[in-house]
């Protein structure tokens, strides 16, 4: 020691202070002797002191935990971690358990993932609390339901419009074409109805409509990226195409999109009737969100007639996107077919849609053929042209319908309908002209694929209907001619459909890809819209250079699981009947294509978007209880037929049911939020609060079923010794505690009130504020900044006054001295009084020198 | 609780002295009867080591409910090693229908005493704790008069003994709730901290108070020991039965004749315990629940079953607290069970989510049986439930909890079906049975 003191003093003082820096910063862990087990029948090498369970995750074995916290020793009260040790016949829980030269242990048996499926299950029998809604999870593109309901409560509708817009472009079209799927789903269903979903969002985008003949711009959902200078084309303006293409200009590439019709729209605009979809003031209206953002339309330009894939990427069209849709109607492949009176359903609506009566359809006789939205369509359409009768025969059972929630309309406009009942001729005259159309019976079958009963004709039943004219509505498949000559790579599969992935829609052909109803087959709006969306964050990476492989993961990722855990039913909520639309009257509408449903009024809107229950858990994507819950197949994977048998309700699959508990949400803290009804108890809060922090501010209260991790009294975390340091929240295996969400707001420093105290930056629990080179603040007493966060709140304006008059003084003794002060040294806020002719700054005057003064701001 | 005489070939070594007068308050007079002198020859004569081999071939087991063997317990806590070493007698009796302890440390605390200072003395412990429920406040003041008579005795103290060695001995008041039995919470309670079980291993013995290799017997346990020390281990395993010899008290209540407590040799089958020192039941017998609220109930066809760990364990009951209940034709098991599993959910930690939510839903379903509400899956869920709460179960109450139910179905299955099939109660207990499955 004697020995080495002189020679450090000799050292420079860098080489000092490099060894104290040295000697406190943190110790490499020391390496304990090292010893093989087996795990899993892997022999593993562990280390002295080490638990089963670090050596499993030092080697990757997969033990799944919610209680352990790899800051302090294993707790041992989730039980999730229990492993089997040879040689014992309990399951030891491998987190409280040292690792032993030679164990012989097994981490996943039967027995085991039976111990732990059982533990989910109890768990998840007093969780009351949810994952992902269900509703958000069945819609296609998977649109933030409860978030765009709780703007539209909070009457922010623009806003409502913004969020929906995140994954679906278009709030007003889908607000009156989506079939809704995701309102069969909803929760509110277990109190008495579903919650108008569709409505509710049809009514925000139509504000945004509103808005937007005000002179606004349609809301943009992220912020614009800057010019990407990759050119994209979009091959059709259907809602696929579209979608595709407003993504991809928010992504910042410049896109085309080719449509073979005068103007854009696809099966929107010549597809849907007026009465459902207004041309004007809804579609044009919502696509004009797309070309303000730059996308440029080239209509009258049809793929294969005018244009090959190999002329645009010849063009300089780094990615490609076909998105034409299906518009060849299946044939039925009965004898009469092809008599004069048989038409094709789209062929028929597109004319009509235009507004122009489909010739020589008044008064006649009509069979419509089919069970799709697009019958429908047709038939309702029909009456509206004035067809003297309109009859549609569907061969399945009403309830297997796609469009069985339009049936009661379209009978109440005057239409009749025939279920259970396929064609198997039509009948002609002498000059092949339709007459009729003879049908059999139908029986439910053996249930198919999709779930429904395969109808099987009846024997000896055959009818016949006498009409003028047929329209076939049973179903279209894409034209794929244009592939032969100039689009070589890109192809057909075997459901005669563009051979395109489902996760990269990448085709055969690089940079080309297929997306919307020509990859997936005739489908819904909504589908479409998703298929374009997830199609252009595919694009995306392809035109960022990314490999489309290395994507899939997170393409796959990106989208939620179609599971969701089962919990406990709502019991306690008030019941509150859905707001329904009100529709015109029956034989008014019949005669009108003005759109039949009268729009909510705003105090409808806010009140039906209130009735959501908010059923969706902030936490979702690192839940490690869901996570488990997938694993261990505690979820939900089938529905069972609600009460009126047109939807399905969610059923409880756990074995275990019974009394749970329903706790208030506290969110009386700043910046922790805590919901103790997605607690389960596992105590990492308590621990880490305690042993880490040291502040203790929760712990296990009250015992047996009602023990619960929270705070003395349950009283709010203000009133505990926190500190906001936001640990607990980073523990939490669940949702029960979470920082909380916070309005984004922008703060501006005022330097002339700042009083350069530094509280700012050592109190910020997310050292978020620091130095850097915009802003300085020095303080020469950093070394101890003894915060007393309790004497701040005492604080007041005396201090500012206090620190004036300080700088008053310290300027008068420097004048008294006199040295010259320069200006900026001068706080703004000083009083002119107090500055004095002497203080007039001069070049080159001497700094003034230390001692005093506590610190000085530079702003640059 | 009155002290029932047995027969006069039942030996009498935790009772002994309490017939004799000012035994429990005066160290003369429990010195006159033989206390203390076991301490005083093990100090003059034995080492700690002779003292652990003298206890481990007297076969001594825990008294706790357990049944580990005692010697064992101490070997491993002197092998373990450490400088600083506890020994915590357990006088806590979390049964709250359990007075054994309490007579024990009422009528002698001189024996409890002298085998802390035994046991403490064998694993070379300076500091000894006697945790006694803060409600025995007679016991514990009693326990605090022997100490300081004791230490003015020199039995304790800086020298103890003149063994050179310190050793003190303090008795802590303890208030909480049936899981207070179990030793690691026991432990925690007495550090002040969070009164949970911790997994086992590693045991008290190698990390137990503070850190420090601890002895944690009972009372019960530790009473013995000075008459093994006195008069000889083969003396005591000469007792009982061969695996486990010795006496051990019993306590008998509800529908028997002379309800009481007696010492009783282990090995002795209930029949004669109930039938001989109990006089019998006053109705017809239908089941003894033995071992306290975790026990099990035994029927009438098990009542041959010897009082042992092995043996009672097998029956699906445990020695647990010593108590056994007698039950006649008016007691309704399905409704005694499930309400034996809502207590002890009730006096559950939390910890765990078998024992916090687990044993809840077992009394939500044994309930579901009482009022005619149960599917018919329910007993097999029970069953499963019940073995996979066993499978992981942290500490003794949690592995104990599911027994009322499962002695119930196993030995009164007819009385369970007749709930959950026939939505009958034999008994005539569960009355709104009747009403609920007509409304169902």
């Amino acid at each position: 020691m004697t020995d080495t003191l002189p020679a450090r003093r000799a050292e420079p003082i860098d080489a000092i202070a490099e060894q104290l820096l040295t000697t406190q910063s943190p110790q490499r862990p020391q390496l304990t002797p090292a010893f093989d087990l087996q795990i899993d029948g892997r022999t593993l090498v562990g280390r002295v002191g080490q638990t089963i369970l670090e050596v499993c995750r030092d080697n990757g074995v997969e033990v799944p935990t919610l209680c352990y916290e790899p800051k302090l020793p294993g707790f041992g009260a989730c039980r999730m971690c229990v492993v089997e040790v040879e040689g014992e016949d309990s399951p030891p829980i491998s987190c409280s358990r040292d690792a032993q030269p030679g164990m012989v242990v097994q981490t996943q048996t039967p027995r085991l993932r039976q111990v732990r499926k059982t533990n989910l299950e109890l768990i998840f029998s007093d969780h009351n609390a949810y994952c992902l809604p269900p509703c958000q999870n069945k819609c296609p593109s998977h649109i933030d339901i409860p978030g765009f309901l709780k703007a539209n409560t909070e009457g922010s509708f623009i806003e409502s419009a913004r969020i929906f817009k995140r994954t679906i472009p278009f709030p007003s079209i889908l607000g009156r074409v989506c079939p809704a799927p995701c309102e069969e789903h909803c929760r509110r269903d277990e109190v008495e109805e579903a919650i108008a979903i569709r409505d509710t969002h049809r009514y925000a985008g139509d504000q945004v409509l509103k808005a937007q003949a005000a002179g606004m711009k349609a809301p943009v959902p992220f912020e614009v990226q800057p010019a990407s200078g990759k050119r994209a084309a979009v091959i059709g303006s259907g809602p696929a195409g579209m979608a595709a293409a407003y993504y991809l200009a928010i992504a910042g590439h410049e896109v085309t999109v080719f449509e073979r019709d005068p103007a854009p729209g696809g099966m929107l605009r010549y597809g849907i009737p007026q009465y459902r979809l207004p041309k004007v003031e809804v579609l044009e209206a919502e696509y004009q969100g797309a070309w303000d953002l730059g996308v440029k339309l080239v209509s009258n330009a049809e793929l294969g007639r005018d244009f090959t894939v190999s002329d645009l990427q010849n063009q300089g069209f780094d990615a490609v996107c076909v998105a034409i849709g299906c518009y060849d109607t299946n044939k039925l492949g009965i004898p009469g077919e092809d008599a004069e009176g048989v038409l094709e359903g789209l062929e028929y609506l597109r004319i009509a849609t235009l507004g122009l009566p489909y010739p020589g359809h008044e008064g006649t006789r009509v069979v419509v053929v089919g069970g799709g939205f697009t019958s429908m369509d047709c038939s309702r359409t029909s009456i509206r042209q004035g067809a003297k009768e309109v009859t549609l025969v569907y061969r399945r059972d009403m309830k297997d319908m796609p469009a069985a929630n339009e049936v009661h309309e379209m009978i109440e406009e005057g239409a009749r309908a025939i279920f259970q009942a396929a064609p198997t001729r039509v009948a002609t005259d002498a000059n092949n002209k339709v007459v009729g159309m003879e049908f059999q019976r139908m029986v439910a079958g053996a249930p198919d694929a999709s779930g429904r009963r395969r109808p099987e004709p009846l024997a000896g039943s055959e009818f016949i209907i006498e009409c003028d004219r047929v329209l076939l509505a049973i179903g279209q498949g894409p034209d794929l001619r244009w592939t032969a000559r100039g689009s070589e790579g890109v192809g057909a599969n075997k459901q005669r459909r563009l051979a395109a992935d489902a996760v990269t829609f990448s085709t055969g052909r690089p940079g080309v890809f297929g997306t919307g109803d020509v990859r997936t087959g005739a489908a819904t709006v909504v589908q479409a819209v998703a298929e374009g969306r997830r199609a252009a964050y595919a694009m995306d990476a392809y035109l960022k250079g990314m490999d489309l492989e290395a994507i899939r993961t997170r393409q796959t990722l990106a989208e939620p699981q179609p599971e969701f855990l089962s919990i406990v039913p709502y019991t306690s909520e008030v019941k509150e009947p859905r707001l329904r639309l009100k529709a015109m009257p029956a034989e008014v509408r019949n005669k009108s294509y003005i759109e039949y449903e009268m729009p909510y009024t705003q105090q409808e809107a806010m009140a039906e978007s209130g009735r959501c229950l908010q059923c969706t858990c902030e936490a979702i994507g690192y839940c490690d209880l869901r996570r488990q819950g997938i694993e261990y197949g505690t979820t939900l994977k089938t529905l069972e037929p609600s009460r009126t048998g047109t939807s399905f309700r969610s059923v409880s699959e756990n074995r275990f049911t019974g009394t749970n508990h329903d706790y208030i949400r506290d969110d009386s803290h700043a910046f922790i939020l805590r919901e103790p009804s997605r607690c389960i108890d596992c105590g990492r809060c308590a621990n880490v609060c305690k042993e880490v922090v040291g502040a203790a501010c929760y712990d296990f209260m009250r015992t047996g079923f009602d023990t619960l991790v929270t705070t003395p009294l349950d009283m709010s975390l203000n009133t505990t010794p926190c500190v906001s340091c936001g640990r607990c929240a980073e523990t939490c295996p669940t949702g029960a505690l979470m920082p909380k969400p916070r309005v984004l707001e922008k703060f501006q420093v005022d330097e002339s009130r700042c009083i350069l105290c530094g509280i700012c930056v050592d109190a910020c629990p997310y050292d978020a504020l620091r130095h850097g080179p915009d802003f300085e603040l020095a303080h020469d007493s950093r070394q101890e900044p003894a915060i007393d966060l309790l004497a701040i709140s005492a604080m007041d304006r005396d201090t500012e006054m206090t620190y004036v008059r300080r700088e008053r003084d310290w300027l008068t003794r420097a004048q008294a001295d006199g040295r010259g002060i320069p200006a900026e040294r001068l706080l703004p806020m000083l009083p002119a009084g107090a500055i004095g002719a002497p203080a007039r700054p001069t070049n080159g005057e001497s700094r003034p020198q230390g001692g005093g003064h506590s610190g000085h701001l530079h702003a640059k | 609780m009155a002290i029932l005489q047995g027969p006069a070939s039942w030996p009498s070594i935790l009772l002994a002295r309490a017939s004799v007068a000012g035994a429990a308050t005066d160290i003369e007079a429990a010195e006159g009867a033989g206390a203390w002198t076991a301490w005083r020859q093990a100090a003059a004569s034995l080492t700690p080591e002779q003292v652990i081999r003298l206890v481990s071939t007297s076969g001594l087991r825990g008294r706790g409910g357990s049944g580990h063997p005692t010697g064992a317990k101490w070997q491993a806590c002197a092998a373990w090693p450490s400088a600083i070493r506890y020994v915590v007698a357990n006088g806590f009796e979390a049964d709250p229908g359990a007075q054994l302890d309490r007579t024990l440390m009422e009528t002698d605390p001189h024996a409890v005493l002298e085998g802390v200072v035994l046991a403490a003395y064998a694993v070379r412990a300076t500091t000894a704790i006697i945790a006694v429920n803060s409600r025995y406040t007679t016991a514990i003041e009693r326990l605090r008069a022997a100490i300081t008579a004791a230490e003015s005795k020199g039995y304790l103290g800086a020298n103890a003994m003149s063994t050179g060695s310190e050793l003190w001995v303090e008795v802590r008041e303890l208030a909480g709730s049936f899981v207070l039995g179990e030793e690691t919470v026991l432990l925690r309670a007495l550090e002040d901290r969070r009164a949970q079980p911790d997994q086992r291993p590693p045991y008290p013995t190698e990390l137990g108070l503070w850190g420090e290799p601890t002895v944690v017997n009972n009372v019960e346990t530790l009473a013995a020991v000075p008459w093994i020390v006195a008069n000889g281990s083969s003396a005591y395993a000469a007792i009982g039965a061969h695996a486990a010899p010795g006496t051990t008290l019993i306590q008998l209540s509800g529908a028997i004749r002379n309800p009481g407590i007696v010492e009783v040799p282990l090995g002795t089958t209930l029949r004669e315990v109930l039938d001989g020192v109990g006089g019998g039941p006053t109705g017809t017998f239908k089941a003894a629940l033995v071992g306290g609220p975790s026990g099990g109930f035994l029927p009438v066809e098990a009542l041959d079953t010897p009082l042992g760990f092995g043996e009672l364990s097998a029956a699906g009951a445990i020695l647990g607290s010593g108590t056994v209940v007698v039950a006649d034709q008016t007691t309704c098991l399905v409704d005694l069970s499930a309400l034996l599993t809502r207590y002890l959910n009730d006096e559950a930690c939390g910890k765990t989510i078998p024992c916090r939510i687990g044993t809840r839903r077992l009394a939500e379903l044994g309930q579901g049986f009482c009022t005619g509400r149960s599917r018919p899956s329910d007993a097999a869920l029970v069953a499963s439930l019940s073995a996979d709460i066993q499978d992981a179960a942290l500490c003794g109450l949690e592995r104990t909890a599911v027994n009322p139910l499962l002695t119930g179905m196993r030995y009164f299955g007819q009385e369970f079906a007749d709930h959950i099939d026939r939505g009958s109660c034999p008994a005539g207990v569960c009355q709104p049975i009747r009403v609920a499955s007509v409304a169902h």
